[in-house]
Order: structure tokens, then C-alpha cells, then sequence
């Protein structure tokens, strides 16, 4: 069961960075990646099962020579897991049968290096040293005729940028999976309208104010302007770093309509960046009253509510 | 449908209980013009929280009326616009210029004690 579930998600992850059978072979094609490569890669097979240990001990302490990835196996049973992973790994380079079974199990090695956070540059880095070290076994290989040994090289560099590429994408796909959810998590943060005394509300607006979001706002202001029967509403905009016309026709409609229902709203913390934006779109900002910063805007409020602050002491005194 | 024309003190109260056809609002603007100049009028307050709709025929009868009494000497409030209203109206470019509005019935009759406050004319 949790095998077929594994397999579903890897399924799913192939489609989701559309790499259908003919992306596939797009690819190669791109990357001139054609049967002969295929050969001469699986004419290594020999050669790499001959050395792979060899390599896999000498490419980790490779790895163990700097700090930034020796961090990531401090743990001598992870280090033993890791190093098998990679022996997998190296092996399956020269095994033939660059398909969709390859390519899912490319993404796969991806995904867990970018769950444990290792650095694409130290993910990339460590090609450079798989490329020597096979570099210099196909030498040795063809010592007598080195003509020979380079087309073979050049089949294996291009399945390992095959394979760089796909790391890549694997990471950037990660990342907009991330970006996506955090998007969600943000639009879905609701605006909040609170009430800071009676007949006085403030919302504060906070990030990116999209259309839906505006429209939401919009809809939630004017019903908690009739629930809680406000007459003064201090729209703070200070957490808002852009503005386009949109947007802002919507904010001043907002205002609009809370006027019809006997409501003012004032706007505070305009950011000059924003100001200077509104203006240059020609946003008619005359029939909106605005204050430079919360404090002023609530003091504002006040006034109008016929509110008047004293302090404690004073009074007394 | 007419539209019953409420006297409380110095004001007159319209309440809009249900749409309106266009002659039934040109016939309420008639009626409270004929009746502001009538009975020492201070204040007009039309209730329109009933309404779901507000067209721009509506729109433009409610706010003439209101520059109309202001010009027979007494002030207009409009009450009781729904949220949906306000901002279907907005969209359409529907502000009721220079028109006073209010929440609801006892917010109109605040402001409308605060507009005429000190009026020679006015008995409270």
C-alpha cells in the first residue's frame, strides 16, 4: 500500500513538470543524446561496477574535505544509508534505459536532496567530480588510443547534464510548490475588522491586495460597518508596499460606498512610494480624506466622534 | 405603491417599504417638495433600508430631491443603504453627490438634531 502510494506521488510529480514520454525524448533529442550514447554507456557498465566503490569512498571524502557538505553526514548510519543511495546511484548512469522509469527515479534522488535543504551549488558541485574521476577511468581505459575514449566521455556528460537539468527542475518545482501554498496561505488570512471603540472601526491592510482580495475586503467592511454601527472607519494601509490602478479604484469605491452608509473612512499610512504611484496613475484621491500615520488617523477618528483622551494624571491634577 | 410620508416634529420621514416604478418616485419627490415648504419642515429622512436595488433613475430622483429641499430650506438625510447597495451603486458611479447619508433611521435623526441645532426655527 505505501509502496503504491509512493508510486502514485512519483506518477503524479511526473505529470505535474510535464515530463510526458515525448518530453522525454525532446529532451535527448536536445541534449543530442542518441543510441550510440546509449552504447557507450552501457559499455561502461563493466568499468563502473569494477571501480564503484572505489569511487564511492574517494567521492565522499571528496565531499568530507569541506565543511559546508560534511555537515550533512555527521550521522554515521545516514552516512552508510547515503553511501549505498549513491552506489545505486552511480550504477544506474551506465545501466542502459534512459526512459520514464529513469528519468522518475532522477527525480526522485531530487526531491530528497532538496527535503534535506543541500545547496544546488554543492548538488551540481559534486558532478564535477563524478565527471573527472570517470574522465580518468576511461583514459586509462584507452591509454593505447585516447581518440576513442573521448566520444565514450562525451555520451556520459551528456546523460549527466541530463540529469543536472532534471535536479534543477526538481528544486525550482519545490520552490513553487512552496510559493503557491504560502500565496494560498496569505489570500486566505482574512482581512480583519476591529473594532477599537464605539462607532469606530479599524481595518489594517496588510501585503498584496489582488481583486478578489480587495473585493472581499470590500464586502466585509461594509457589513461590519452596519453591525457594529460605525461611523468612522480608519483604513490602515501602511503593510500595503504596491498599488495598481485597480486596486486603488476599488479602495476609493470602498470609501464611496461606506460614505452611502454613513460612514467616513479615513485612510492612513500612505507610503510615499504608494502616493507617488496613485498620483502618477491619476487616481482622484480629492473626495478621500487621508492622514499621514495610524496614530494621527485614530486621533482623527476621535475628533470626529467627539472623543477627547486625557491622561489619567491630568485629570486628577 | 405611495410611499407614506411619516411627520415627527420638524422632520418628514419617507419610508420605502418596496420597489418603485418611476411614477411612484417622481409622485414621492412631488409630495415631499409640496409638503417641506407646508409644515415648518427642518429635516427630510428617507428610509430606504427595504430597497435591494437602487437604480440610476433612483439614484438621480433621490439625490434632485435632496438638492431641491435643500433649496425649500430644510435638510435631506438618506438612511439605511444596504452594503450590496452601496457598492452595486458605487460601481455604477452612483454617489449621491452632496447628499447626507446615514446607517439607520436613529443615526438620520442625530445628525439631522446636530444639522438644524440652533436653528431660530427650531422648537426642540
Amino acid at each position: 500500500m505505501a509502496e503504491q502510494t509512493q508510486f502514485l506521488t512519483k506518477q503524479s510529480l511526473m505529470r505535474e513538470m510535464g515530463l510526458t514520454e515525448q518530453e522525454i525524448a525532446r529532451r535527448k533529442a536536445f541534449l543530442l543524446f542518441r543510441d550510440e550514447d546509449v552504447e557507450h554507456l552501457r559499455g561502461l557498465h563493466e568499468l563502473a561496477e569494477k571501480y564503484a566503490d572505489a569511487v564511492i569512498e574517494d567521492f565522499y571524502d571528496h565531499l568530507f574535505a569541506f565543511e559546508e557538505s560534511r555537515e550533512f553526514f555527521s550521522d554515521p548510519a545516514v552516512l552508510a544509508r547515503v553511501k549505498a543511495a549513491q552506489k545505486q546511484y552511480f550504477l544506474r548512469l551506465t545501466q542502459g534505459d534512459y526512459g520514464t522509469a529513469y528519468v522518475e527515479d532522477r527525480l526522485r534522488v531530487g526531491t530528497a536532496h532538496e527535503r534535506i535543504n543541500l545547496p544546488l551549488k554543492l548538488y551540481l558541485g559534486a558532478y564535477s567530480f563524478y565527471l573527472q574521476t570517470i574522465a580518468s577511468h576511461i583514459l586509462q581505459e584507452h591509454r593505447n588510443d585516447p581518440a576513442q575514449g573521448l566520444p565514450i566521455f562525451l555520451s556520459f556528460l551528456k546523460l549527466v547534464l541530463m540529469d543536472m537539468g532534471l535536479a534543477i527542475e526538481t528544486y525550482l518545482h519545490q520552490r513553487e510548490r512552496t510559493i503557491r501554498a504560502q500565496q494560498e496561505a496569505i489570500r486566505e488570512l482574512s482581512t480583519p475588522v476591529l473594532q477599537l471603540r464605539e462607532r469606530l472601526l479599524l481595518l489594517p491592510i496588510i501585503g498584496i491586495i489582488d481583486s478578489q482580495r480587495a473585493h472581499q475586503l470590500t464586502e466585509q467592511l461594509l457589513h461590519s460597518i452596519r453591525a457594529h454601527r460605525a461611523k468612522v472607519v480608519v483604513m490602515d494601509v501602511t503593510g500595503v508596499l504596491a498599488v495598481d490602478s485597480a486596486v486603488a479604484n476599488h479602495l476609493i469605491q470602498t470609501v464611496q460606498a461606506s460614505r452611502l452608509m454613513g460612514a467616513t473612512v479615513i485612510i492612513t499610512g500612505l507610503s510615499a512610494d504608494v502616493a507617488q504611484t496613485l498620483v502618477r496613475l491619476g487616481v482622484d484621491l480629492s473626495m478621500v480624506q487621508t492622514v499621514g500615520d495610524l496614530q494621527s488617523g485614530i486621533e482623527e477618528a476621535e475628533r470626529l466622534l467627539g472623543y477627547q483622551v486625557v491622561k489619567a494624571a491630568d485629570e486628577v491634577g | 405603491m405611495r410611499v407614506p410620508i411619516l411627520k415627527q416634529g420638524n422632520y418628514l420621514i419617507a419610508s420605502i417599504q418596496d420597489a418603485l416604478t418611476d411614477t411612484d418616485l417622481l409622485q414621492l419627490q412631488e409630495e415631499l417638495v409640496q409638503r417641506v415648504g407646508a409644515a415648518r419642515t427642518r429635516g427630510v429622512m428617507i428610509d430606504v433600508t427595504a430597497l435591494d436595488v437602487m437604480d440610476s433613475f433612483a439614484s438621480r430622483t433621490l439625490r434632485d430631491l435632496a438638492h431641491v429641499i435643500r433649496l425649500r430650506g430644510a435638510e435631506t438625510v438618506i438612511v439605511g443603504i444596504q452594503p450590496e447597495v452601496a457598492f452595486t451603486m458605487v460601481q455604477l458611479g452612483l454617489l449621491l453627490e452632496g447628499v447626507t447619508t446615514a446607517l439607520d433611521l436613529e443615526e438620520g435623526l442625530a445628525l439631522l438634531d446636530q444639522r438644524t441645532k440652533g436653528d431660530a426655527r427650531c422648537d426642540r
